[in-house]
């Protein structure tokens, strides 16, 4: 079985914050913590190569340290790759699981990272890859690598992998069909009747859980501040040039407006199936407000609407998809140093 | 959820921003109005 290893600086033995900067290396063998790994996997394992790379260059250089990333990874010939445990540490966090789901989809090996279930990476890729939750104390390393190795082969052997609680992973909002005892309706009442009496009972479905995002301040000069429209009602210049889906969109774009003060349904049409076009098909004004946000920027209300709206499909989307692109949409907004964003949806 | 703090009632599914009963003028009232909503939830601090 070869494995590689993916680590930051730190578990890579590289430093600590201060070298957070580090570009990618690769070392033969196993490092840190991969030389546990090795072991926990068993004989026939080996890791024979290690990436390390600094939590900063992970984060700003994403795209470039992941397509080399990849090309390493192949060229290993990996059985299997692994990344983390990344306990707390978010931005390693992110790394791991943005390399593990780009490894999983481009080379179709199996892919474990592991890290807290709290990391913010684990929010993000839990639904696409299997995360060990390791927990936020990097004491119980043991503990995590024992769990991702026997995770990892039952996954190399192709064995039903079980429950999130059983194997140790975080949950993945897969659904499974499964023979059992008693009928959902018994289930159901034997639940009620515990919430009744205040006892304890597990709810066979988790909903979604959003972690509460705190609310950035208000801007404090609105004469001053540069503004952005997004839009997810699907609104794209004719002939939907990006072809953004209308359902369960992947993709969303990003359309000049420069010069403009008034959209025209000539220009544009609607990808998404969730609403009567009608309206805004007449006048896409309806749904970005650009007329009104240039009157309000020529009157010197707002000091400025940025020369692009951002736009995709909300309808139908999972949380996997959408949460991806609101990422992406913000960190946009966040290079062209947007103070603040009206996104309207229908 | 409307009714958040940075959530504001739009016109409607179809016109969000809009007003197809109404004139023009009247739809592009009804629009700055709800943009001036926006901006004002936008310069409010977190209650």
């Amino acid at each position: 079985m070869r494995v590689v290893h993916y680590v930051n600086q730190f578990f890579g033995g590289l430093g600590g914050e201060e070298k957070a900067g580090a570009p990618l290396e690769s070392h033969e063998g196993a490092v840190g913590p991969g030389k546990l790994l090795e072991q926990l996997l068993g004989i026939d394992a080996q890791v024979v190569l290690t990436l390390i790379c600094g939590d900063n260059y992970a984060v700003e250089d994403q795209e470039s340290m992941i397509a080399a990333a990849l090309q390493k990874v192949r060229a290993a010939n990996a059985d299997l790759f692994v990344a983390g445990p990344c306990f707390l540490a978010g931005r390693y966090g992110m790394a791991a699981g943005a390399l593990c789901s780009v490894v999983q989809s481009k080379l179709s090996i199996p892919v474990i990272a592991a890290m807290a279930k709290e990391n913010p990476g684990a929010d993000l890729y839990r639904e696409m890859l299997y995360i060990v939750d390791s927990g936020d104390n990097a004491a119980k390393m043991q503990d995590a690598l024992t769990r991702l190795a026997s995770l990892a082969k039952k996954l190399i052997d192709k064995k039903v992998v079980g429950l999130p609680k059983e194997e140790g992973y975080i949950p993945r909002g897969l659904i499974r069909d499964q023979f059992v005892e008693k009928t959902a309706a018994q289930r159901l009442v034997e639940m009620v009747l515990a919430k009744v009496k205040e006892e304890p009972f597990e709810s066979e479905m988790m909903p979604t859980a959003f972690a509460p995002v705190p609310m950035p301040p208000g801007i404090k000069d609105l004469k001053k501040a540069k503004l952005m429209l997004i839009t997810d009602g699907g609104l794209v210049p004719k002939g939907n040039p990006d072809k953004i889906q209308g359902s369960a969109a992947t993709r969303w774009g990003s359309y000049n407006i420069k010069d403009c003060a008034d959209l025209s349904g000539d220009d544009y049409e609607i990808s998404h199936g969730g609403y009567d076009p009608q309206f805004v098909r007449q006048d896409p004004d309806r749904l970005v407000p650009l007329d009104v946000m240039r009157d309000l920027e020529r009157e010197g209300v707002v000091g400025e609407l940025y020369d692009e709206f951002l736009s995709t499909s909300g309808l139908a989307n999972p949380l996997s998809n959408t949460r991806r692109m609101g990422r992406e949409m913000a960190e946009k907004a966040k290079r062209l140093g947007i103070d603040a964003i009206i996104l309207t949806s229908t | 959820m409307v009714g958040s703090n940075r959530v504001v009632l739009g016109n409607g599914i179809v016109h969000v921003l809009g007003d197809a009963k109404a004139s023009a003028d009247e739809e592009k009232k009804t629009r700055r109005q709800l943009v001036q909503k926006a901006l004002e939830a936008l310069q409010r601090d977190d209650e």
